[in-house]
């Protein structure tokens, strides 16, 4: 495996099909992202669409877990976590935003499409939209904070949910303004909204991009992540069957977190090991101090790269941990389990967080290369910090940390 | 209700001119930047929304002018004793609403202390540069042209190295200059500036300082070629470009101070610009705490507006906390070169080191805090409508310019501890 030479992961784990995998999605990175990247930096039509497509469509990302006959790769059970876990390291290091496209699809898709949740009736009516051939991203939809848009009353950890629901029938009526999903609010195909089912606790219901009464504004502008064209939607009384409510209760709910969780940290490390390639070609070939000393040679910038590596080798074990213990519930427990739930929010907790603070590092190292987009760090550097915010507040994290490992009761 | 100005400093440093400098600074940026900063990251090649801008302040308003001696038609910032104050606070202003414009305004007085602060006012050279300056109500830049391809950390590294990797060279023919070299990355380069501030060696791979030369260079002189500016990160108003000098030549008394004064004078561009640097860092963690106020007001967690939960007011006690104590070392910064009477000359060693110091504290204190903060707004934090994403992006830069971190690191240790390889 490509750097298993440099930071080693714990191969038994890796079967042959991720092995395949990482061979597959590392040609795709340097075919159609790195070669074109200098030319259209981070053009969406020019650069990413066609990139997204091929990865999705024609390696097809997005129908793994639909059956070959549709057209899908055949996966099932859950240890397509650890498969989805090595090709999002590939596709963070060629592209973190698109990376995040698919950390998002797969938590949609693990809602129904993986054992022992497999909704045969679901994925076949969904097996047009993913095993088509037109791009098709799933987005969640989670409880963010409360404010004037906030929907809802109710909290998922002192959250609350962006989205309300009435009964309507056997299924619910959805509503809520300026939702902010995670992804891709112009153009998802899927959004899975979350919202509050009563009794049930969280539920989360699937809606498709034309669903009436549901409406997204304008991309945003954000810092990073520009394969998301992210907009808030408008959800005014959407109607969803009871068919397309995909998970009800708490330990569902974590089980997707878990999922996504996992996704994103795998796609950060993947940032990080490009971060990595990056500042070591710099660091190998700049000279300091007159002529005097290759830069890696410095002992005080060492120091920083040393710290640098020591994060990405920890997070590399954490990560490959984590996916391991999602794929594996019949010796881990279910990925829902308060436990695993809360592994996997420390597991991308701490990837991001060192993430971020490698490539700060790696920046102030670089200097004017590290601010330049030319050497692409910046890059790296800015979708991180998005992922690292948008997947969660901080304080929500630290809290719900808490509230499990110390028992604390009113947080 | 507190607000930004109940953050301190202290008070019986100000200039004379504060009150008046603040209050000119604040309410352009609340007109002419804070309405349409949101669309400067699209404008970093044009400058359509932001060249009106500085035409106001600086050509307008004036403040492109300070610097200069009365005698010329400027203020004279550069010979009273709030040289260090009185920008600060103009710095600080414009950083609130857009910290690349504070640095492209800041850079103006860059070349320029050279020749404009006592006790080494150029008043030749301030006759002849100051009518651009003065006689126009467009905004006139300068550009001081220090790094080159093989490292700016090294040129800045001048007790190390003493000027020694500087490949742009100056040979004087009869009473010309004639320069060529290779620069990158100024300050209001590609095709911003009118005026450049160019570091030189007269003799390659010379560690003497009087063969160090800071050499004024008009951007329309024949041999200068300026790139297309490079994009980045962030700091949209700030143009950054290649610059080529080839068989360019000025006359021989656009050389600043002469042999070895040239050297010594020029470490004052440093210790000024750390304190710039403070005030770039102070002026915009302002600005995040006044859309901090805002935001935890607005949104709830647990039931609760943000602010009133412990844990998130933790964070928030944090960033006032640093951003207090930025101010106030800011502010001593600029007291230090207000009054080199009482702590030494700005161009000293001690000065150095001591400048060097506080703007690395500032910078790295402003990176970890606004990286929290984005954090704490967790998916609002990287919308570009809330502001602080931009500041983020923006900030990260000051830590890395003028050397990098580890320079300041390098050039403290050797003025604290007398370490003498570093
Ligand atoms: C937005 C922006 C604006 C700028 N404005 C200007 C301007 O107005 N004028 C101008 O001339 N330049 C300007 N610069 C360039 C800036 O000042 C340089 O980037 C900076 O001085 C570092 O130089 P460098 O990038 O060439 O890195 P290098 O000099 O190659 O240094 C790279 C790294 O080497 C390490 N290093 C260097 N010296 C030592 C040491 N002694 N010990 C240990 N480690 C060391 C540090 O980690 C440093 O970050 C600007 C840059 C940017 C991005």
């Amino acid at each position: 495996m490509k750097y298993q030479e440099i930071f080693p992961v714990p191969c038994e784990w890796v079967q042959d099909i991720d092995e395949s995998m990482v061979e597959t999605v590392a040609r795709w990175g340097e075919q159609e992202v790195v070669s074109g990247r200098l030319e259209h930096t981070e053009d969406y039509d020019k650069l990413l669409l066609p990139a997204i497509h091929k990865l999705f469509c024609d390696i097809g990302l997005q129908s793994m877990l639909w059956p070959e006959e549709s057209g899908g790769g055949g996966l099932e059970t859950a240890e397509v976590a650890m498969t989805v876990a090595v090709a999002l390291e590939q596709v963070g290091t060629a592209d973190t935003s698109i990376g995040f496209l698919f950390a998002n699809t797969f938590a949609v898709q693990s809602t129904f499409a993986v054992e022992p949740h497999r909704n045969e009736e679901l994925l076949a009516e969904l097996a047009p939209v993913f095993c088509g051939d037109d791009v098709a991203v799933g987005s969640l939809v989670l409880p963010g904070y409360g404010g004037s848009n906030a929907a809802a009353r109710e909290e998922f950890y002192g959250l609350p949910y962006q989205v309300s629901a009435e009964r309507h029938g056997e299924g619910w009526a959805l509503s809520g303004e300026a939702v902010r999903p995670q992804c891709s609010g112009k153009n998802a195909a899927v959004f899975a909204v979350a919202f509050d089912a009563g009794d049930g606790g969280p539920a989360v219901a699937l809606l498709g991009e034309g669903a009436k009464r549901l409406s997204s504004g304008e991309p945003i502008k954000k810092t990073g992540l520009a394969a998301s064209l992210n907009a808030d939607l408008d959800l005014k009384g959407v109607e969803v069957g009871g068919g397309r409510v995909v998970l009800t209760g708490e330990d569902r709910f974590r089980e997707m977190l878990s999922f996504y969780y996992m996704s994103c940290a795998a796609t950060i490390l993947g940032s990080l090991l490009a971060a990595y390639e990056i500042l070591k070609e710099w660091g190998n070939t700049r000279v300091i101090k007159g002529k005097g000393q290759v830069f890696k040679e410095n002992p005080l910038d060492a120091a920083l790269m040393g710290r640098a590596a020591s994060r990405i080798a920890t997070s590399r074990v954490l990560t490959y941990t984590l996916a391991r213990m999602l794929s594996r519930p019949d010796i881990y427990g279910p990925a829902g389990s308060q436990g695993m739930f809360n592994t996997a929010t420390a597991t991308f907790k701490q990837v991001a967080g060192a993430a971020m603070l490698s490539m700060n590092n790696a920046m102030e190292m670089m200097a004017s290369a590290g601010y330049a987009t030319e050497w692409n760090l910046e890059r790296y550097w800015r979708d991180v910090k998005t992922i690292e915010g948008t997947v969660i507040p901080e304080t929500a994290a630290w809290a719900m940390l808490a509230r499990h490992y110390f028992g604390c009761r009113t947080l | 209700m507190p607000g930004i100005d109940d953050f301190t400093r202290p008070v019986e440093y100000l200039s004379p001119l504060d009150r008046s400098l603040g209050e000119i600074v604040r309410s352009w940026a609340e007109k002419e930047v804070l309405p349409y900063r949101r669309e400067y990251d699209e404008d970093w090649e044009e400058h359509r929304l932001i060249e009106p801008a500085f035409d106001r302040l600086m050509g307008e308003l004036g403040l492109q002018r300070v610097l200069f001696p009365e005698e010329v038609g400027g203020w004279g910032l550069g010979h009273s004793d709030y040289l260090g104050t009185g920008s600060y606070r103009m710095f600080e202003e414009i950083a609130r609403a857009d910290s690349a414009m504070a640095v492209a305004f800041g850079v103006v007085f860059w070349p320029l202390i050279m020749i404009c602060n006592e006790p080494h006012v150029n008043m030749r050279l301030c006759e002849e540069f100051a009518p651009m300056f003065i006689e126009t109500n467009k905004a006139v830049f300068t550009a001081n042209a220090m790094t080159e391809p093989q490292g700016g950390a090294d040129i800045e590294n001048m007790d190390l190295l003493g000027g020694s990797t500087i490949e742009t060279c100056a040979i004087l023919e009869g009473d010309e200059w004639v320069i060529n070299g290779h620069k990158l990355w100024p300050t209001n380069s590609a095709g911003v500036a009118d005026l450049f501030g160019v570091v030189c060696t007269t003799s390659p791979g010379s560690t003497d300082p009087e063969e160090f030369a800071f050499i004024f260079v008009p951007a329309d002189t024949e041999g200068v070629t300026q790139g297309k500016p490079y994009q980045k990160a962030g700091m949209a108003a700030d143009k950054n470009s290649d610059i080529w000098f080839e068989n360019v030549r000025v006359p021989s008394w656009y050389r600043a101070c002469g042999p070895g004064d040239d050297f010594k004078y020029f470490k004052e561009i440093i210790s000024l610009g750390s304190m710039g640097t403070i005030a770039f860092v102070s002026g915009a963690m302002m600005n995040i705490y006044e859309i901090l106020r805002e935001f935890c007001e607005e949104k709830t967690f647990r039931g609760r507006p943000l602010k009133e939960n412990d844990d998130v007011a933790g964070v928030l006690a944090d960033f006032v906390r640093d951003l207090e104590v930025i101010r106030v070392i800011g502010y001593q910064a600029a007291r230090m070169m207000d009054r080199p009477d009482l702590y030494g000359d700005r161009w000293s060693e001690e000065m150095v080191a001591k400048t060097r110091a506080f703007k690395y504290f500032a910078a790295d204190k402003a990176v970890e805090n606004v990286g929290l903060v984005m954090n704490l707004m967790g998916a609002h934090g990287s919308d570009r409508v809330r502001d602080v994403e931009k500041h983020w992006r923006d900030l990260k830069i000051v830590q890395l310019w003028m050397g990098g971190k580890q320079l300041c690191q390098m050039e403290v240790a050797r003025w604290f501890f007398d370490c003498e390889t570093l």
